[in-house]
Order: C-alpha cells, then structure tokens, then sequence
C-alpha cells in the first residue's frame, strides 16, 4: 500500500439536488386562475369578515374558516415600503427602486409588490397605486401577471386606514 | 409524575398525493375536529408543537405556515420539531411534567409527494462518506434487512408472512392506504424495492396531516369521557454511522422500551393487549419485535400493528404519531377495528436511518399515578 497523501483535503463537494412539484391547491388555484383575467381574489373570514389576499383557508387570527372568495381591487394604499439599492439575483431592474407593501381596496391584509413610476423620494406610506397588468395573451396566471404596481395619482388615504392592514 | 392522556385524535385518511390541498389545508380541519372531539375551543389550549421536515415542504420555514391554521392570535407558546411528530408529543409530556402547560396540541404533517423522500432522506446521512455514495432509506432498510435475516436466518417467506399479516390489518382499517389485502405468497411474487426487501415488505409512502391532544389529570377527564394515560415514556438514539452499529438489531428501541417498561410498571412486552410499531418495512418490524420483548413473527402475544401499521400506509412525519393515535382509538373504544378488552398498548415511533431513534411510549385506560 502506497504512504498516505500528504496534502489534506480541505473541502468536499457536495451537491444537494432536490426537485419539487408543488400542489397549488383548489383555493389557490382559484387564486392564481382569475389573475390571468385580470382579476385578484381573497378569501373571507367566517367569523370577522376579514379579507385574505392571497385566499386561506382559514383566518390565521380568529381561526374561523373561511368559506367565501370575493373579489379585492386592483387599486390600493402603499403601507410600508422600502428603498433597495442593492442588486437582487434573478431582478434585473434599475437602481434604486421602491418594494413595497400595498393594502389592496377590499383587502385586510398587505401584499409585497414592486413600485414603478415613482423616484425613490416620493414614496410615502398612504400613498395611492394601481396594478399595471401584463398585457392580454401574456398573461398566465401566475404572480407575474401583476407587472408592478405605479402611482395612481389619487389623493393619500389617510393613516388610520391601513394602520391595521400593513 | 404528572398523570397525563390523549383526549383527542384526528387523521385525514391516507392518500398516494392529494392534488387539492396544500399541506396546511389537509391539517386545519384534523385540528378543527380534534378540538371537537375534546370540547374546547383553542383558547383552552396552552401549548402547541408541531413535527415537520423542511425538506419534505421544500421551503425554507415551512413550518410556520402550520401556525396560520392553528391559529396565530392570541399567541401560544409554540415549537416545532423537524422529526416525526410523535417526538412532539414527547416533547409537549414532558413540558407538562415540568408543570409549565396542563394542555397541548401536536401535529404532524407533510407531502413527501411534492418531492423525493428518497432522495430528501439521504441528507439525513453525513455527506463525506454515506451520502456521498448515495445512499437513501431504501438501500439502508435493505442493509439492515440483510443485516437482520443473516444473524437469525429469517427468510423471504418469513418476510412475506409479516407483511400479509399487516395488509390483512389493513384491510379493516378504514384510515389505511392499502386497503387490498394481499398473501404472503402474493407478497413473495412482487418485485425486489432493493433486494432483500420486495415492494410488498415496505411501507408505501403516503400524504395525510394529524392532530392530537394532551391534557393533564384534572383537565383530560373534562375533555374526554375515555382519556388514554401515559403510562410510561422514553427515546433513545443510536450513532449516526450505519458502520457504528449492529444493524441486525436495535439496541435504542430495546433501551427505550426497557425504560418506558419500568416507568410503566410493565415486567414485559407481554404484560399489553397490542403494540403499534413504526416499521418502514418487514424486516423492520422483526428487529423491534425482538427488541421490545416480543418473538420475532407468529401470534399469541399482544396484536402487533392493528391498524395494518406503516406496511398499509405511511405519512412522513406523521407515522409515529398516528401509532399513537391507533392506540388512542383502540384503549378509548373507537377504533373501527377493535382489539378486544384492550387496556394498555405499546406505541413506538422511529427517526433516521435503519432505526437510529426510537421513542416507546406505554399506555393505558387506567390512571398510572394516584
């Protein structure tokens, strides 16, 4: 037998590959189908009336189920938002722009979005935006559906209402 | 010790892959129905554990989203295990025994059908030697079966025969995923999974979510009219190399069986009316036979997996927990497949490769403690 190597071994390599196909499920389903007509669906609480966007099935807060879709605007309020101004792998956008969170008109909850149309300065919480939709036949239902969202040129809503959507 | 018991149980019936639900949506109503069966509502419950696999969600933090539909507000003392959950439902025991929580409520759930749980499971290896040369749970339990069958001389048919005992358990389960019974010279003719196991010697894999409630004496007789008592309770783990270890047997089940015995005051395996075991295969099943007391194959003692145990359908992580779950059902008088007059019952739950962590509760229709 030959004398050990006399160089150590620093590193491995190992590789970790893990495919998945996840179940959307009916509800969000649902969800991701009426995107591709230009439509935003959330699901209602049982118990308070609360909105869910994306659907869930039940109200994380009352634990009511919640057993309705119902429609929520493509419009809505700016809660938080942050100004990025480092390149995130896979975005391929201009820096710096505006993340955001936007109550939608229907919603009781926010959803993360990305503001266009807008210098970094002029974000505001109570702002006012709207979706700008990929156009027809683009459209596949999914997430990307929603281009981004852009100022809408409304007037600000004011704190109190999205104080408890943020 | 604090007398503590099972006061509810709910399971979504085994399937191969629900294409409907998300796993979460399969856990909400088992956890409104648990609640149900024990009359209260959330508020009555102080703890809650969960046992889940990132790697089985495919997401980073998967086990949060559980919180969302076992409700998030007010919030609860809450902790996850990335085991089966089973080993929750330890850890909720134990919190209790310390007197921090009277009640607590343990799921587990999963859908190894979104992605491969073989492959998932060979991280469960160390990656300089044995994952890196690619083994998964197939080829371990393989190991160990061949392990096991050259120390005994147990052979294919001694397999076969185990396994038909189990389909044919399954059968009248109504929760089971193989409800088909099948002979053990059916068994014999079914294509090798990894030699020496067949396809009819192991567990197939499921998808399913359970929920589960604990309350200690003064709460669970308010729960429940037929509360089942933990009687005795102990884990025990074993070296993660496969080379470290007689494979042929389980020398932690057997410690962790000895343990719960004497917490139990149970003399021997043979002292109970049946044993739920988590054996992923045939020859799993013999080697915990063996090392909980029990011959390795024929009748005559305690009825060994009921409910046609994981041979009929097995969820990961969840399998040890609806082993506890059927004995839940069989001391309380609602399993669909009565073992009669049962009044103590052995469940087990497995963790790792080739039975690296075993976990042995004992159980009873009787108080342990006055």
């Amino acid at each position: 037998m030959s004398a050990p190597p006399t160089e150590p071994v620093r590193y491995i390599d190992s590789n970790v590959y893990l495919p998945y196909d996840y179940v959307a499920g009916d509800l969000k389903a649902l969800y991701l189908r009426a995107l591709k007509d230009r439509r935003i669906l959330g699901s209602k609480c049982s118990k308070t009336g609360k909105v869910f966007v994306p659907p869930l099935p039940n109200s994380p807060e009352s634990f009511a189920p919640c057993n309705e879709l119902v429609e929520v605007s493509d419009q809505g309020t700016m809660t938080t938002f942050c100004i990025v101004n480092i390149p995130v792998i896979g975005r391929n956008l201009e820096l710096p722009y505006v993340a955001a969170s936007v109550a939608l008109d229907g919603a009781d909850i926010s959803i993360f979005a990305l503001i266009l149309g807008i210098k970094p300065e002029d974000a505001r919480m109570g702002m006012r935006v709207r979706a700008v939709w990929k156009p027809d036949g683009e459209r596949t239902g999914s997430h990307d559906d929603i281009a981004h969202f852009e100022p809408s040129g409304e007037p600000d809503a004011p704190l109190e209402s999205i104080l408890h959507r943020l | 010790m604090r007398n503590v018991a099972i006061v509810a149980y709910a399971q979504a019936p085994f399937v191969a892959v629900d294409e409907h639900h998300t796993s979460t949506e399969i856990l909400y109503p088992q956890i409104r129905r648990a609640l149900a069966d024990c009359g209260v509502e959330r508020e009555a419950i102080d703890y809650q554990v969960g046992g889940s696999a990132d790697y089985v969600d495919g997401r980073v933090f998967g086990f949060v989203a559980a919180v969302d539909v076992m409700g998030s507000w007010p919030p609860k003392q809450d902790l996850h295990l990335e085991m089966d959950a089973a080993f929750a439902a330890h850890y909720a025991w134990i919190r209790m025994q310390a007197g921090d929580c009277d009640t607590a409520m343990i799921v587990g759930y999963g859908k190894p059908g979104e992605g491969e749980l073989n492959r998932i499971l060979n991280l469960q290896l160390d990656p300089y030697y044995q994952g890196a040369v690619g083994l998964d749970l197939a080829s371990t339990s393989a190991l160990q079966a061949s392990a096991y069958m050259a120390r005994t001389g147990a052979g294919d048919a001694d397999l076969a025969e185990v396994a038909a005992r189990n389909r044919a358990a399954g059968a009248r389960n109504p929760d089971a995923w193989l409800k088909q019974p099948a002979t053990a010279a059916e068994l014999q003719k079914t294509p090798w999974a990894v030699e020496p196991l067949r396809q009819g010697y192991v567990a197939p894999s499921c998808e399913s979510a359970v929920c589960l409630i604990l309350a200690a004496e003064g709460k669970a007789e308010k729960m429940s009219k037929t509360p089942v008592w933990i009687h005795g309770v102990d884990q025990r783990a074993e070296l993660q190399s496969l080379g470290s270890r007689d494979l042929s047997k389980s020398a932690s089940a057997g410690m962790a069986a000895c343990k719960a015995f004497e917490m139990a005051g149970v003399k021997t395996a043979n002292d109970v009316d049946l044993v739920e075991l988590s054996a992923l295969t045939a020859a799993e099943e013999m080697i915990l036979r063996e090392a909980v007391g029990l011959p390795a194959r024929g009748d005559g003692g305690p009825a060994i997996n009921p409910s046609g145990g994981p041979l009929a359908g097995s969820a990961a992580m969840s399998t040890g927990l609806v082993r506890l779950g059927e004995v839940y059902r069989q001391l309380s008088g609602k399993a669909a497949n009565p073992v009669k007059n049962a009044r103590r019952a052995i469940a087990h739950a497995a963790q790792g490769h080739a039975l690296q962590h075993n976990l042995v509760w004992v159980l009873g229709n009787e108080r342990r403690w006055s």
